[in-house]
């Protein structure tokens, strides 16, 4: 199944970095993470070798960035016509899902791995503890391929990029936040805690402290799966 | 090597395709003929597994459509409607890609590039971004990615529309070439395409078959009656003394013609049209019949029916099967 994905993943790289999006979305991160860090955080004067304000941030972020990733990968087929094209070549439903989000998943390794030199900067002046870091990093990466997930499942129901866009944002946005509800109004125990382990927000808070937990972990495997699931058989869903 | 059996597919209320069976020998070349929303590109996305059939099914070299589509996506190369590419590559990585998806690989594969590059005339926009090529050359990208693997059946999808004469040409004479070691299916609403590329006709219409055969069974269908329109210029209107020549069977039309701006008022032109038996010398009465009777013919031209004129008799007569 695996032996055709390459050709998927190329492609939609070429397709990323022939066009703007790839550059105005590191470009925008990298800006931001940046800006947040050095000036409304005033990291200096914190005088803190930590980067749990960064990773505090990384969250927000990705509502927006992981939607105007995805949002043209089904949305655009769809609208050209390439998906006559691509659903006629030989592979498998599942080989063009995971394909394309593995294509996604590089493009965001691209992107975070541009915001280290930030720690390897700042380590000449202050003692970072690498391991949390590592564990910073590993968590960034999972949220954002939770988020690649949603936003192509999204991108496979929708009729345009645009519309893609706003619904992988709202979906984001609600998912990421939610936990937030139990702040605010008091609910059932049992339905705050629904809403507290279904918030993909409140798994990331063990990562931007440092520490991988497996149940965290295992959560966003999940979230992965099941959306890249739910996408492979909107696919076969359509052929009727 | 395709069978189709009682196809049909709905699309909620509509339903585009109903109940068509046929079957295309190895090496045919078929054409499928109808207009706009006859059902040509439902059959089409359903022999290349884009869309199941809501009932019946199709077979191709033996393999299922729900049950071996890989196996038939491998066998078939596909040029979808308009020729739909990714604007945001080059054509070069465009064939790559499609090269890679077919399983082709290293010299074999740059090697059959180079060929579909040279057959379909894309040498000048190789490394041109696709979003920056004419309508002729993203339908022949479209042409070139069907046949890079050099499949065995191609079924391509009204392949010449929206191109300049001579790119049709080029186009047809590519599909004759093609046709001569493989299985092809196009679709078309031109009569004249059917005639110029294919040896067996599919016509459809409202998602039925309303007639099939090879292309000479179709055009002697259609040979049974020729229309002459003739513009004549006399004194007075042409009298029952045309219908009496032999070998015109009907007047259909005897007016005058309107005088367009520029010509010299006064000459009196009329207008007819005749439905005539064919290859009856029946031009050469209507000459001396002119002369006779003091007319001077200045146009004479043998009219075809049209594709709906085609439909209205075939769907008259029955569904006049001529095979």
């Amino acid at each position: 199944m695996l032996n055709n994905i390459l050709p998927v993943i190329r492609k939609e790289l070429r397709s990323y970095f022939n066009s703007p999006i790839a550059y105005v979305v590191t470009v925008t991160f990298v800006l931001f993470c940046s800006i947040w860090v050095f000036y409304l955080q005033t990291f200096f004067a914190a005088n803190t070798a930590s980067l749990r304000s960064l990773f505090g941030i990384v969250p927000l972020t990705f509502i927006i960035i992981m939607p105007a990733i995805t949002m043209r990968s089904w949305a655009e087929e769809k609208k050209m016509g390439t998906m006559e094209v691509l659903l006629t070549l030989p592979f498998r439903e599942s080989t063009l899902v995971l394909g394309k989000f593995l294509a996604a998943a590089l493009l965001l390794l691209i992107m975070v791995g541009l915001t280290l030199p930030l720690p390897l900067l700042l380590a000449r002046f202050g003692d970072f503890d690498w391991g949390e870091v590592v564990g910073q990093y590993i968590g960034v990466l999972l949220l954002g391929c939770a988020g690649i997930s949603v936003g192509l499942f999204v991108s496979s129901l929708a009729t345009n990029q645009v519309s893609s866009f706003l619904v992988s944002l709202f979906v984001l946005l609600v998912f990421t936040l939610i936990s937030q509800v139990n702040l605010v109004f008091s609910l059932p125990i049992l339905l705050a805690r629904v809403f507290s382990y279904l918030a993909l927000g409140a798994h990331f808070n063990n990562f931007q402290k440092g520490l991988v937990d497996t149940r965290d972990l295992l959560f966003y495997v999940l979230v992965c799966a099941l959306f890249l699931y739910l996408n492979v058989k909107t696919l076969v869903f359509k052929k009727w | 090597m395709i069978e189709a059996t009682n196809l049909g597919k709905r699309y909620g209320a509509l339903e585009a395709v109903k109940g068509v069976s046929f079957g295309i020998q190895a090496g045919e070349v078929v054409g499928l003929l109808g207009p706009n929303g006859a059902g040509k590109t439902t059959i089409m996305k359903i022999l290349t597994c884009f869309m199941y059939p809501s009932y019946g099914t199709a077979t191709l070299n033996g393999c299922d459509v729900f049950t071996d589509p890989l196996a038939i996506k491998g066998m078939l190369g596909y040029l979808p409607e308009n020729a739909p590419l990714y604007t945001d590559l080059n054509v070069m990585e465009y064939l790559d890609f499609i090269a890679d998806a077919r399983g082709l690989v290293g010299s074999h594969k740059a090697q059959r590039i180079g060929e579909v590059i040279g057959e379909c005339g894309l040498e000048p926009v190789v490394y041109r971004g696709i979003n920056t090529l004419s309508k002729g050359f993203r339908q022949r990208t479209g042409l070139a990615q069907a046949i890079v693997h050099n499949p065995q059946i191609l079924i391509l999808d009204e392949p010449t529309s929206g191109l300049d004469p001579n790119q049709i040409i080029e186009i047809r004479q590519l599909i004759k070439r093609l046709g001569q070691e493989k299985t092809v299916i196009l679709s078309t609403h031109i009569l004249q395409e059917v005639e110029a590329t294919c040896n067996r006709v599919l016509i459809l219409n409202e998602g039925r078959i309303v007639a099939q055969g090879t292309t000479e069974q179709i055009n002697r269908e259609l040979r049974g009656e020729v229309i002459l329109a003739v513009t004549v210029t006399g004194g007075r209107q042409p009298g029952s003394t045309l219908a009496g020549l032999s070998g015109v069977r009907e007047v259909l039309k005897n007016e005058p013609a309107g005088v367009k701006p520029g010509r010299e008022a006064g000459a009196n032109r009329f207008q007819l049209n005749l439905s005539v038996d064919p290859d009856s010398g029946v031009e050469e009465r209507l000459f001396d019949w002119a002369v006779a009777e003091g007319y001077r013919i200045v146009a004479l031209v043998p009219q075809r029916l049209s594709l709906e004129e085609l439909f209205i008799k075939l769907t008259r007569e029955g569904g006049a099967n001529a095979q």
